[in-house]
């Protein structure tokens, strides 16, 4: 098996970014977990939403290296500089640009490989403003104001071979996830999960029906 | 920011705004950097590339030397062409300057190579 270090990073520039934390080092646990999987598809561009501390990009791209282009977008200014410097730590070459997950990309624009770890908590949906911390967690009702979002875009964003991973917590419904995604002719798998401390976590991964 | 990620950019996110495509660039600050070479990922990323937009985005940074204006029939084999190529995707990159919006002239700042496409609530 294909193991996946984690990178190196220092945030103490960067005290507005998402520390990694459990749920980051499950989306590291998975993305080793299903390697195989990831190596099989041959992706060359792989792109990371929410990219925060940019140690789940900088891990792929020191298993790919110079077999993919990697892209990842954060709104949080601080994150998009904090994800360059663990780049650069780790001697890997990531594009970052701060936009709201992928709403400037052009239309025909697609990635074989997709990963996000959004903000999950369910809270007010006021609590959804700004480009600051608050918005590695606020998730607005269920938890999913952003995630779902995003998967409306997927269809539009991801390779017809390529795959996806976000993380859900138990709070975030995933069953209902999973229907919705199922009629927009997706396939979902939860390849991971784990139970911490106040928080059930999981990873799904999704792909197109073919 | 590299040219590789201007030719995936656009501001149609903008209310009003149809195509938004390309934009235009505005560099004061070009740095080339020195990039591992990997023809088969180069020759894999070219149909994916408007060859066009990456030529008149690298003329425009007055970097565009002998890269050809069209891509070569049977690129896959052309190892000299896919050096240029991946010198003008990935190793031009612009460290600070602006994308501008063709349609509405809206300016996105790009500050240590990263472009700020955020919008404000009233442009969407
Ligand atoms: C839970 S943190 C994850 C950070 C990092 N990927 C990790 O796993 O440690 C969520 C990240 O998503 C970013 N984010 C939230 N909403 C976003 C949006 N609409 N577009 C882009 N990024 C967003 C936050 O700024 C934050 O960095």
């Amino acid at each position: 098996m294909t193991s996946l270090q984690t990178p190196l990073y220092n945030l103490s520039e960067f005290p507005l970014v998402y520390e990694p934390a459990e749920d980051t080092h499950l989306f590291l646990d998975a993305l080793e977990k299903d390697m195989d999987n990831l190596l099989q598809i041959k992706p060359v561009t792989i792109c990371e939403i929410g990219c925060g501390s940019g140690i789940l990009i900088t891990a792929l791209a020191s298993i790919f290296k110079n077999t993919c282009c990697y892209f990842c977008t954060d709104i949080n200014p601080q994150a998009c500089l904090a994800t360059k410097n663990t780049a650069l730590l780790n001697k890997a070459d990531i594009e970052c640009v701060q936009m709201d997950l992928t709403s400037c990309l052009k239309a025909q624009w697609r990635f074989d490989v997709i990963i996000f770890n959004p903000p999950y908590v369910v809270t007010e949906e006021n609590e959804i403003k700004g480009n600051g911390l608050n918005r590695a967690f606020a998730g607005g009702k269920k938890g999913r104001i952003i995630t779902d979002k995003f998967l409306k875009s997927l269809v539009n964003i991801l390779s017809d071979n390529g795959v996806c991973y976000v993380l859900f917590l138990k709070d975030n419904i995933l069953v209902e996830v999973e229907k919705i995604m199922q009629q927009n002719g997706f396939c979902s798998t939860v390849i991971m999960e784990r139970k911490i401390p106040g928080e059930h976590l999981y990873i799904c991964k999704f792909n197109k029906k073919h | 920011m590299k040219l590789l990620t201007h030719n995936m950019l656009t501001s149609k996110c903008i209310r009003g705004v149809n195509v938004g495509y390309p934009l235009s660039i505005n560099a004061s600050d070009v740095r080339v950097a020195d990039v591992d070479f990997n023809p088969d990922f180069i020759s894999r990323m070219i149909p994916k590339i408007d060859w066009p937009v990456l030529y008149n985005a690298v003329e425009r940074l007055g970097h565009v030397e002998d890269l050809p204006k069209e891509t070569p029939v049977n690129y896959e084999s052309n190892e000299d062409f896919l050096k240029k190529a991946h010198h003008a995707l990935l190793e031009v990159e612009i460290i600070h300057g602006e994308l501008v919006c063709p349609e509405s002239g809206r300016k996105f700042p790009i500050n240590n190579g990263i472009p700020n496409m955020l919008l404000n609530e009233d442009e969407i």
